[in-house]
């Protein structure tokens, strides 16, 4: 084992550096059981520490903030949930729970406005939390100095004389007014950007140059949550200690939570086998295969689909009709052997993915929004190269059979895929790369620095790319939107210079009306079907073409019970034991 | 040798001056910005994040915002996290500073020796063991000596941790930055004393009845000190500011992997301080040498 450490190790900081975001390894993998459930548990246990006071865990390197209201990052909102406290949260079957409210929201008839009783909690310097506090927090947020990241989740909200439509009648009651109904604001109300910040600290830390203010830069700051930072050494180590204050503290056992931040998933690997942590968020790519069957490798679902998309404004599609266009990206899609990158890369229990918006997500009106497949998953890759073969021919070129079975193209097509510097997404490219070229289409790989990669892709610098998406909140609307003519992120250009580029879908002003219309929807049943038109729209593009839905794997000692997260990717350590 | 100075110190400002403009055009010609995330904001947040830092001023007006600050004392904030750099570099530095002085001190001290008994001992077996272990050293790159010694100390001897919360573990960051300068500096002193121990003043000193221990202490290793204290001038500013790779596998919030980080991150005045930051040290650190070097050797002129 150690001499497969040492190999992984000096592989891995060959290419220290070089580590990307949304890597194929760790959180970005895609959706299956519980935890491993269906493999056989072999443990070969690793060293356990046996400190019953402390957990000592890594989830990701120095986080970009954990100010609830600028935190963009899972690991920022790791930190976040188990600090501050939100009104609502989830428990450990990922059922949404009151967590400072007192009881669920009070709806009115119309479904715009809500009325949400509080607790009578404290912030951990003893102070009363109450209802006003949202208020300035929530305003925070919205406010053009602060620049959040998340503030358009506040659009919902309806306005009053610039500030949102929210009252405090109460020191514990908050009404807030919503501007159409809206089946997932619940689930907003448990995120991170809707938690309490303690106005008097934040408003003193306000600087010229940090208008969202200093104060949740170092450790001391206060919060509502089960742990509070005492101890901040940056780009080395976080420490929180249990906060008396925490409304449930009773509950909460362990008395702190060490965090070892590195994104060296090789050392916190290493580090983990040693005993010197009891929890690591990521495994590195190369071990999965040895430790899936250990009891202490935990898979999760996550909502959320990694997928490869055409700009379909590319040249590539210059001579080609509208339909041709489609036809060609379909072709492309059904020679993808998703299984055979699930099986070798991923590794993870994923599921080949069949739709863009993943298996688990909710329809907003009490259901699952997955009702159907655009293809079968199961037969893309070699048993659909003749009818791939037929799409392209349509599209005027030709195929001679070669003598080892492929076939070769004429006129030659040839194209350039991007990607990030990743070794799990190299190996999904290479596996795409083979696939194409049973009809012989040759796919040029070239990866790219991560912010290039991300520039190219939002500017439309690009053929085909890597992508991939993990939903916000439970709702398929979080992964529809985005593919609108004016969203920052519609990679696949969308819309854009329509009477230029005739061979893109010439019908996307359409797409841009149904999804406002799905937002002001009223009708939760009816905005279910918009959305179903939505999706269809997007498939029958195929610019996007859906790999494998998400999932979220970590290592936990057994010595440790308690730890639970949700398909967002967080996790929460409040009320975990050590033995 | 004032005179000399005052030329290096005007040749340093504009050493400066062209390290500090050439970093700034060409950050700004790389693709992607600080504010370009894979779930992109709003064009208003964007907008207004790119007002507050003045990178909607043309790039030459940055560009001089940006020094006019500098020399008033404002590194600025990073745009990643909008924490003040200048506290965050100093933070770094000594970091990065602590290890690599002590790496360097421990490979000066024991390469100085090492290099001493080879030259001694030559082609007997202390000299032949220490070309061995010399080559070695040289050869193997950090990250792979990093490693090496994390599997044995830490996860087969058990004698250290990887990581623990109140006692980071400094002193295999230190080996691994200590190895490759001790072999280097072993061989540049045996080369340089064998070299002295051929020179007639060394011969002179013999037949005069000049002590051994003299001889060698005094006379020989003075002279074979030059060109260690030639290399040492430059790796002090290389070593103390950090290695990405080492820093990186020890979890050591160093200056090394601040640099790349902040490339990655396209932070555009975390990496103008680092550059500056490096730029002045390798400048004062090579200034020092030749003076250094001047006062070991007399002979040596500045014309």
């Amino acid at each position: 084992m150690k001499k497969k450490l040492l190999s992984l190790l000096l592989a891995a900081v060959m290419t220290v550096g070089m580590t990307a975001c949304g890597g194929v390894k760790g959180r970005s993998t895609s959706s299956s059981s519980g935890s491993a459930s269906g493999s056989k548990k072999t443990a070969a246990a690793t060293t356990e520490n046996h400190d019953t006071d402390v957990l000592n865990l890594n989830i990701a390197s120095e986080p970009q903030s954990v100010d609830p209201a600028l935190s963009i990052s899972i690991d920022g909102g790791i930190l976040i949930v188990n600090s501050f406290a939100g009104l609502y949260t989830y428990d450990q079957k990922q059922k949404l729970v009151p967590d400072i409210a007192d009881g669920m929201p009070q709806v009115s008839s119309d479904k715009t406005e809500y009325t949400i009783k509080l607790k009578k909690t404290k912030w951990s310097n003893g102070e009363a939390l109450t209802a006003k506090d949202f208020l300035y927090s929530w305003n925070r947020v919205i406010e053009k100095k602060t620049a959040s990241g998340y503030a358009y989740l506040f659009d919902i909200i309806a306005r009053k004389d610039g500030k949102l439509d929210v009252s405090a009648p109460d020191d514990y009651t908050l009404k807030i007014k919503l501007t159409n109904p809206c089946p997932y604001f619940n689930d907003l109300l448990a995120f991170p950007t809707f938690f309490p910040v303690y106005q008097k600290e934040v408003e003193k830390s306000v600087t010229k140059k940090v208008p969202a203010g200093t104060w949740s830069q170092e450790a001391g700051f206060v919060s509502n949550g089960a742990y509070i930072l005492k101890s901040w050494k940056h780009n080395e180590s976080m420490v929180y200690e249990k906060n008396p204050n925490f409304h449930d503290a009773s509950k909460v056992k362990i008395k702190s939570l060490h965090f070892m931040l590195s994104a060296q998933d090789t050392t916190t690997y290493a580090a983990y086998n040693k005993g010197d942590l009891d929890f690591i968020d990521t495994v590195p790519n190369d071990e999965i295969k040895t430790v899936k069957n250990s009891k202490e490798f935990h898979i999760m679902d996550n909502l959320g689909t990694y997928y490869l998309a055409f700009n379909v404004n590319a040249d590539l599609f210059k001579n080609m009709t509208e339909q041709q266009a489609k036809d060609f990206r379909h072709a492309i899609a059904l020679l993808i052997d998703r299984q055979y990158i699930i099986d070798t890369v991923g590794q993870t229990e994923q599921v080949a993915a069949d739709s863009y918006i993943p298996a688990g997500m909710s329809d907003g009106n009490g259901g699952e929004f997955k009702n159907k497949s655009y293809y079968d998953a199961k037969k893309t890759g070699q048993d659909s190269v003749e009818e791939a073969k037929k799409l392209l021919e349509g599209c005027g070129y030709k195929f001679s059979k070669q003598s080892d079975g492929t076939y070769k193209c004429s006129p030659d097509i040839s194209f350039q895929y991007i990607l990030n510097d990743d070794s799990g997404h190299k190996k999904i490219a290479q596996a795409v790369q083979q696939d194409l070229q049973a009809l012989g289409i040759n796919m040029q790989i070239q990866t790219e620095d991560w912010k290039v990669l991300i520039a190219d892709r939002q500017n439309g610098n690009f053929t085909f790319a890597r992508e991939g998406w993990l939903a916000d909140y439970n709702d398929p609307i979080n992964m529809l939107e985005m593919f609108q003519t004016k969203s920052g992120n519609n990679d696949p250009q969308f819309g854009k210079d329509m009477s230029k580029h005739k061979s893109a879908p010439q019908n996307w002003k359409d797409y841009d009306k149904l999804i406002d219309k799905i937002r002001t929807s009223t009708d939760f049943s009816s905005r279910v079907d918009l959305m179903h038109q939505a999706e269809d729209m997007l498939m029958d593009t195929w610019a996007v073409i859906p790999i494998y839905y998400y999932n979220d794997i970590y290592m936990q000692k057994q010595n440790v019970k308690g730890v639970f997260g949700t398909v967002y990717g967080f996790k929460y350590f409040m009320y975990a034991t050590k033995s | 040798m004032a005179k000399y100075i005052v030329k290096r110190l005007i040749m340093a400002v504009v050493a400066f001056i062209a390290v500090s403009a050439i970093t700034f055009f060409v950050m700004n010609l790389i693709p992607g910005g600080p504010f370009t995330s894979e779930k992109a904001m709003t064009k208003e947040v964007i907008a207004t994040l790119t007002k507050r830092y003045g990178l909607d001023k043309p790039i030459g007006v940055q560009y001089l915002n940006y020094m006019g600050n500098f020399l008033r004392g404002d590194w600025g904030v990073s745009l990643k996290t909008q924490r003040e750099i200048w506290p965050d570099l100093q933070s770094r530095f000594g970091v990065s500073a602590r290890l690599g002085l002590s790496a360097l001190a421990i490979a000066t001290v024991f390469g100085v020796i090492f290099g001493s008994i080879s030259a001694l001992t030559r082609n007997k077996w202390p000299d032949r063991l220490l070309v061995v272990l010399t080559t070695l050293g040289t050869a193997i790159p950090s990250f792979v000596l990093a490693t090496l010694l994390m599997l044995l100390f830490c996860m087969q001897l058990n004698l250290l941790p990887i990581w623990d919360v109140h006692h980071p573990n400094y002193i295999l960051p230190i080996i691994s930055l200590a190895v490759y300068p001790m072999a280097y500096i072993t061989r540049l002193t045996k080369t340089s004393m064998l070299d002295a121990l051929n020179q007639d003043y060394i011969t002179t000193a013999k037949a005069k009845g000049v002590p051994e221990s003299k001889i060698i202490f005094v006379h020989a290793l003075r002279n074979a000190l030059i060109p260690v204290v030639t290399y040492l001038g430059p790796e002090v500013a290389y070593i103390i500011t950090g290695s990405m790779v080492v820093e990186s596998i020890f979890t050591i919030p160093g200056m090394g992997t601040m640099f790349v980080q902040s490339i990655n991150d396209r932070d555009y005045p975390y990496i103008m301080a680092v550059t500056i930051f490096l730029a002045m040290l390798m400048i004062i650190a090579n200034l020092i040498t030749d003076i250094v070097y001047k006062i070991i050797d007399p002979r040596i002129t500045f014309d």
